[in-house]
């Protein structure tokens, strides 16, 4: 009951506090173990715990081709790939000219190849599956089913084409039109009565027609209805403001997880 | 009119294959025949361009690269520019990464721009420092003592024989800070532990969905701008004047979105139609 | 501890305090003061909360319907003989959305425990790796199942972001588990899981802090627990009266929060208009 229980938990109330209170606390040992020691330990037992995780993998593997599960020709890939990466890193340079240590950066060595023509394309494409994702998403998803999703819908259309060249190269008067059209079929839809409509739209296309031709159609007036401008603005604004509360509330919500596992209360890392 | 409203309807449900050949022939196609759509700069992107240019000649700068091989289309082409802007200006450049992958892109960038287009010395005009493990503690150290967590740069040279290490002791040594920052460990760490308590000035480079949460950072002046992704590469190229790899994916990213606006709009309809439908019936 | 004991407790830590201070606070960081008395207020009015539930007082939470759908997630998968895929993220055990998630796997594996249903638990780094199997051997042991549990059910597959995705996605292709459970810390990835689960027919519930990612998974997946709704979920799931009581003590930081951000713009607005002197900015800035 000891080592299981109560030892972990005082492991973690006065590492916990040390941490949290050591800020506050200007003394050159405690400071030093907050800003450096704490998170060097960390990361001298990942780094460490990694052998774990290798083997963990290797074991893995080494099961499915061993048992001939389905699939057990993929597992070669994966077992083959972390042998040649052992090699180039601890064996193999491929340029004698470098140091051990510096050879997995420099120029010629096995170790670059790899990281060249093998690592930086595969996480490329893998990070380029994502432009179609978020298309299949966005259409199978983005849907006006109240206000608060057109809403999501049409900032998310502004922000899409106002961040890009194309946004600025369409003009306000444009964007004018086209809020006219979308007027003309609101009102159609509402009061279904297409002389209104009729009337509607020929006002707003006459009124929009007038005022561009008095301005001489600027590109990026009025600034309200250009794109650029529209998405700098809700991105400084609404999201700015959105963001800030999210991000309040999220680290009110690791506050109080920390809290609770300093005190003792969250004791599920033991099983409780 | 039954059968355009029946077709609308049966493209708002179509196989999600189609759409990825569509957006790969949007992306595909302006790469082959580009149309030069002219690129303006953000305010947010002038405000980087202003603040590096505002700094004295000579001034040393320190451009921390935590990105990797994923994010290198969107963050890369604005290190380049940046490295760029800040050589033309004469300014002593000092490379750190919090990220491992981010010594190999930071050191090809070096390369390409300080030794081979303006032809400078390593360790006079700019040096790689390189990765350490460590996340924010990297950053804490840098900000208490850089010389304790570097005492070799990323090619093994003491950092005691570097001539334009001479004077530079902490964060506060440096002028100002561009942070190239793909996630974590990267802008907002910047801003909390080391730009905050010292008041160096730090401008940023994120990748396009990271601008959300480090937009809160430049509305109230911690950071001074923010490059947004491929876009602002691009625009940060036009500024500079040196057209680059940010500039060319432009033309690509503009039909990609606008595609991927019309897929919504052609869904939207199709579920209006259908909704109105059962209504009726 | 009774009440009174923790009366005197905390009396006895404010009065150390307050001698401390009067006696010349001697290695007190002085302009972080304001952070202190912050973290302190905010401990307490968590703690006032955690014995108001602990004393048997009804504490009122709300619904969270991405939490009352693990269970129904985890009983589909049984229906359909596939096994359940959780996700406990991308980073470290330094990461608290990354405890969060294995605290919340805890959970899950004590339903999976008892509906006799497989689990598969990817994951990105070894030491997640081992609390995760030490999470779910605890678990399978609490619902008498430890003939249930093997090591395997929680694997590594790799630290790189962009692989690790690759091999998850190859996991949800081949097996096709019938739910997916995504709870930690999530970058780039996240779409692409998502995505891929929702293209094999699974049911998917999201919970992360990460702001980048919530969209995503708010798009793609059935049930997105967002922010804080996930750092409560251990309270939801666990019902334990001092985990609620600590979620309802957050409302509370909350509010306080909010009361004191609007007094600061009053104040601030004074100080701007030339009223008053002091300025809260100044004494907010922690340095």
């Amino acid at each position: 009951m000891l080592w299981k229980r109560h030892i972990p938990i005082l492991i973690v109330a006065v590492i916990g506090s040390l941490t949290l209170f050591g800020w506050f606390i200007d003394e050159p040992n405690i400071k030093a173990f907050v800003d450096d020691d704490a998170t060097q330990w960390f990361d001298i037992l990942a780094s460490f715990a990694i052998f774990l995780g290798g083997f963990n993998l290797l074991k893995m593997q080494m099961q499915k081709v061993i048992r001939k599960k389905k699939g057990w020709q993929y597992s070669l890939f994966a077992i083959g790939g972390f042998i040649l990466a052992i090699i180039a890193g601890f064996f193999y340079k491929g340029n004698p000219d470098v140091a051990w240590g510096t050879h997995v950066t420099a120029d010629g060595t096995l170790f670059k190849w790899i990281f060249t023509y093998m690592f930086a394309p595969l996480g490329a494409t893998m990070f380029a599956l994502l432009a179609f994702f978020v298309a299949s998403a966005s259409y199978r998803a983005f849907r006006i089913r109240n206000f608060e999703a057109t809403l999501l819908l049409v900032a998310g259309i502004i922000i899409m084409i106002g961040r890009v060249p194309l946004g600025s190269s369409i003009s306000s008067w444009f964007i004018m039109y086209l809020l006219v059209l979308i007027g003309g079929v609101v009102i159609n839809s509402v009061l279904k009565n297409k002389q209104y409509t009729a009337i509607f739209v020929s006002v707003g296309i006459i009124i929009v027609t007038s005022a561009g031709s008095s301005m001489g159609w600027p590109l990026d007036q009025p600034g309200i209805f250009y794109l650029p401008h529209l998405q700098e603005w809700i991105y400084m604004n609404p999201n700015v403001a959105g963001t800030r509360s999210i991000m309040m509330g999220i680290g009110l919500g690791i506050f109080s997880t920390s809290i609770r596992y300093i005190l003792g209360i969250e004791k599920s890392y033991i099983g409780e | 009119m039954k059968y355009i409203t029946d077709l609308i309807i049966k493209m708002s449900s179509v196989d999600r294959r189609w759409i990825f050949l569509v957006i790969a022939l949007a992306v595909i196609l302006p790469l082959f025949f580009p149309m030069g759509l002219p690129i303006r700069a953000t305010p947010t992107t002038q405000q980087v361009y202003d603040t590096i240019d505002a700094l004295p000649h000579g001034s040393k700068v320190l451009v921390s690269c935590e990105y990797g091989p994923s994010t290198k289309p969107e963050i890369h082409p604005m290190v380049l520019s940046i490295l760029r802007h800040l050589f033309k200006n004469k300014h002593k450049v000092y490379v750190t990464c919090l990220w491992p992958d981010g010594q190999f892109l930071a050191s090809d960038a070096l390369n390409l721009v300080a030794r081979d287009e303006y032809g400078l010395t390593y360790g006079e005009d700019y040096v790689l420092l390189g990765f350490r493990p460590g996340n924010e503690a990297v950053v804490k150290g840098i900000v208490s003592n850089i010389r304790k967590l570097y005492t070799i740069d990323a090619k093994g040279t003491k950092v005691t024989e570097i001539p334009m290490m001479e004077g530079v002791n902490r964060f506060e040594d440096f002028d100002f800070l561009f942070s190239a920052s793909a996630g974590y460990p990267g802008t907002i760490e910047w801003v909390q532990y080391a730009v905050d308590p010292t008041n160096v000035p730090m401008s940023t480079g994120t990748t396009s969905i990271q601008v959300n949460e480090v937009m809160p950072y430049v509305a109230s002046g911690q950071v001074q701008g923010i490059l947004a992704g491929m876009p602002g590469a691009a625009e940060y190229e036009k500024l500079i004047g040196v057209p680059g790899i940010g500039t060319s994916g432009m033309d690509a990213q503009s039909i990609a979105h606008l595609v991927i606006v019309l897929f919504i709009v052609l869904g939207n309809v199709g579920y209006l139609i259908e909704r109105n439908r059962s209504k009726k019936y | 501890m009774n009440d009174r004991y923790f009366m005197m407790g905390a009396g006895g830590i404010t009065l150390s305090f307050l001698i401390y201070w009067f006696m010349g606070h001697p290695f007190f960081i002085t302009e972080r003061l304001v952070m202190f008395l912050a973290i302190m207020t905010f401990s307490g009015t968590l703690m006032f909360f955690i014995r108001k539930a602990r004393r048997g007082e009804e504490i009122f939470l709300r619904d969270i319907p991405g939490l009352k759908a693990v269970e129904e997630a985890v009983g589909r998968s049984t229906e359909m003989g596939k096994p359940v895929l959780y996700v406990p993220g991308i980073m470290d055990m330094d990461q608290v959305e990354t405890v969060a998630g294995v605290i919340i796997l805890g959970h899950v594996s004590k339903m999976t425990a008892r509906y006799e249903t497989t689990l598969n638990v990817p994951v990105s780094r070894a030491i997640v790796m081992k609390a995760a199997q030490e999470a779910c051997k605890e678990s399978y042991l609490l619902e008498g199942r430890p003939d249930m549990f093997h090591e395997d059910m929680v694997h590594y597959l790799t630290d790189e972001q962009f692989a690790y995705a690759a091999g998850v996605n190859g996991i949800m292709v081949r097996e096709k588990p019938a739910a997916c459970m995504y709870m930690g810390k999530f970058y780039a990835e996240s779409l692409l899981l998502a995505e891929t689960g929702n293209s094999i027919g699974a049911i998917q519930i999201a919970g992360t802090a990460s702001q980048a990612q919530i969209p995503f998974f708010v798009t793609a997946c059935d049930y997105t627990l967002i922010g804080e709704e996930f750092f409560a979920a251990s309270a939801y799931l666990s019902q334990r009266p001092e985990l609620i009581g600590g979620v309802k003590g957050q409302d509370m930081i909350k509010l306080i929060v909010i009361g004191l951000i609007l007094f600061g713009v009053i104040l601030r607005f004074l100080h701007d208009g030339g009223m008053i002197d002091f300025s809260i900015l100044e004494f907010l800035t922690v340095k």
